[in-house]
Parts: C-alpha cells; sequence; structure tokens
C-alpha cells in the first residue's frame, strides 16, 4: 500500500510540487527525482504546496536541504505554502522557519516568485 | 523510575517499509499514554529518526537484521529502547548549522538533532557488540 504520492506542474518557469500523505526515508527518493527532474530542466523556481502532506521526517527535510544552495545559486528558491500546523511545527523544530520562505497559500508563493522576476 | 518490563516490545525486520507502522505503533502508545496529540506525533517522529539511522548507518541498509523496540511507561512518561546490532552509531555532539549544512549540500544531519528536541533525554551505548538507542519523554518536562 502506498503512503506516498507525488505530482507536480510547471507553468511559466515556476514548478509546484505536491507531495501527499507520508513522507519519510522509504519514499524519499520519489521527492528526489521530482526536484532533480526539475532542475534538469532548469526550473529553479520551486513551490512545494504542503496542503496534503501528512507528515515529513528528516529524510524528507534533507532533500529540501541539499538542493536549495544549487537553486540559489541559479537565482531561484524553493518556497513552501499550506503547510498544516504539526508539519510546520516538525520544519520549525530544526530551523527551516528561519531560512526558507513559508507562505500561505500557492498563489502568493507563486506571486512572489513572479514579483521578483 | 520505568518499570523492568516493556509495556510492548516488537522486533521487526530492517527494512524501511515498516517505518510507517513504527509511527502508527508509536503514536498509539503515546496517545494511550495521555500524551497530547501534537506530542504523540513527535515523539513517533522521534522514533522514525532513530530506527531510520540504525537501518541506513549500522545495518547499511540490509533488510534482513533485526531491531528491537521496548515501550516502559510510568504515568509520567514514556521510555522507549531501540535494540539493534551493527556499526555503532557515531553521534556528534555539536547541535546543527543549517546554513553550513546548505552550503555543503547536505542531504542528512538532522534526525538525531530532531530527536533530541523533541525527546527529553537521547543516549545510545553499545554494550558487547549490541547497541542501544534510549529516550525518555516527560509529560510534563521535569
Amino acid at each position: 500500500m502506498k503512503h506516498f504520492y507525488i505530482r507536480s506542474k510547471v507553468e511559466e518557469q515556476i514548478a509546484v510540487i505536491y507531495p501527499k500523505g507520508h513522507l519519510d526515508a522509504h519514499n524519499v527518493e520519489r521527492f528526489e527525482k521530482e526536484i532533480v527532474k526539475l532542475l534538469s530542466n532548469n526550473i529553479v523556481r520551486i513551490v512545494v504546496n504542503c496542503k496534503d502532506l501528512n507528515y515529513i521526517s528528516s529524510a524528507g527535510m534533507g532533500i529540501i536541504m541539499g538542493y536549495l544552495d544549487e537553486i540559489r545559486d541559479k537565482k531561484g528558491d524553493i518556497r513552501l505554502c499550506s503547510v498544516n500546523s504539526r508539519v510546520y511545527e516538525i520544519f520549525d523544530l530544526v530551523g527551516f522557519t528561519d531560512i526558507y520562505d513559508f507562505v500561505k497559500d500557492e498563489d502568493s508563493a507563486i506571486n512572489k516568485f513572479k514579483n521578483v522576476s | 523510575m520505568f518499570p523492568e518490563k516493556p509495556e510492548l516490545s516488537i522486533t521487526i525486520p530492517s527494512k524501511t517499509e515498516l517505518l510507517k507502522m513504527v509511527v502508527e505503533l508509536t503514536k498509539h502508545i503515546a496517545t494511550i499514554n495521555q500524551f497530547a496529540s501534537s506530542d504523540s506525533q513527535k515523539i513517533a517522529l522521534a522514533v522514525d529518526e532513530a530506527i531510520t539511522n540504525v537501518i541506513k548507518h549500522s545495518y547499511l541498509r540490509k533488510k534482513d537484521k533485526d531491531i528491537r523496540l521496548e515501550y516502559f511507561t510510568n504515568g509520567n512518561g514514556l521510555k522507549i529502547k531501540i535494540i539493534f546490532t551493527g556499526i555503532p552509531p557515531v553521534l556528534s555532539k555539536e547541535g546543527i548549522d543549517l546554513n553550513k549544512y546548505i552550503r555543503e549540500k547536505r542531504k542528512s544531519g538532522l534526525g538525531v538533532e530532531l530527536m533530541r528536541r523533541i525527546m527529553d533525554s537521547v543516549e545510545y551505548k553499545t554494550v558487547n557488540d549490541v547497541n542501544y538507542c534510549e529516550m525518555i519523554k516527560w509529560k510534563t518536562k521535569k
């Protein structure tokens, strides 16, 4: 039984990734593949819409951390939106909320990218 | 003090497929022992991190090794003991530096820090080639 799903869309060179369910060390490769696929297509403005993400362990956070430098070097960024309070608490525990841009919803995250382009 | 006998013990094979089951089990045990729901979820995450480290670093992702989990309760808190063999864990005593990790493009290194920030105590020891990770969470911090 699958506990994690992922899909993404790209519009105007801005990607939105939709992780859904339970993201842990078992399924983190699929999350990483999605990020790598975007980077290989030179998409570096990335929104991770967490509205359906119920759980994240350090394995998932590690992927968000591991590619940030490359993405910012290429003048892009990773923004996280629609994060539920439980998952936000976990991001906050390790200090991600000081480093990443957490935005209320997808439209706001996309508009922030459009406003700086 | 916790009783010598665990309230529950379970031995699982070293497969990441089972992480979600362990998370659900731990959350359930914490919840029935009157931990707040958000604390139960975090305790479960700490156990996920510990088990993931065992699978990755002590068993080098071999799937046929044993990991034993023991849950002890005493009304005031929850103690979780994880017993495994393989390569003994080597833990950094320093905290994490996220900016440095990002510069170094690191994809790991957050798990033990999460465990330390969630639980009131996290201790590792190795005795006669058997490794122990013992974590305690009190209902009200002591």
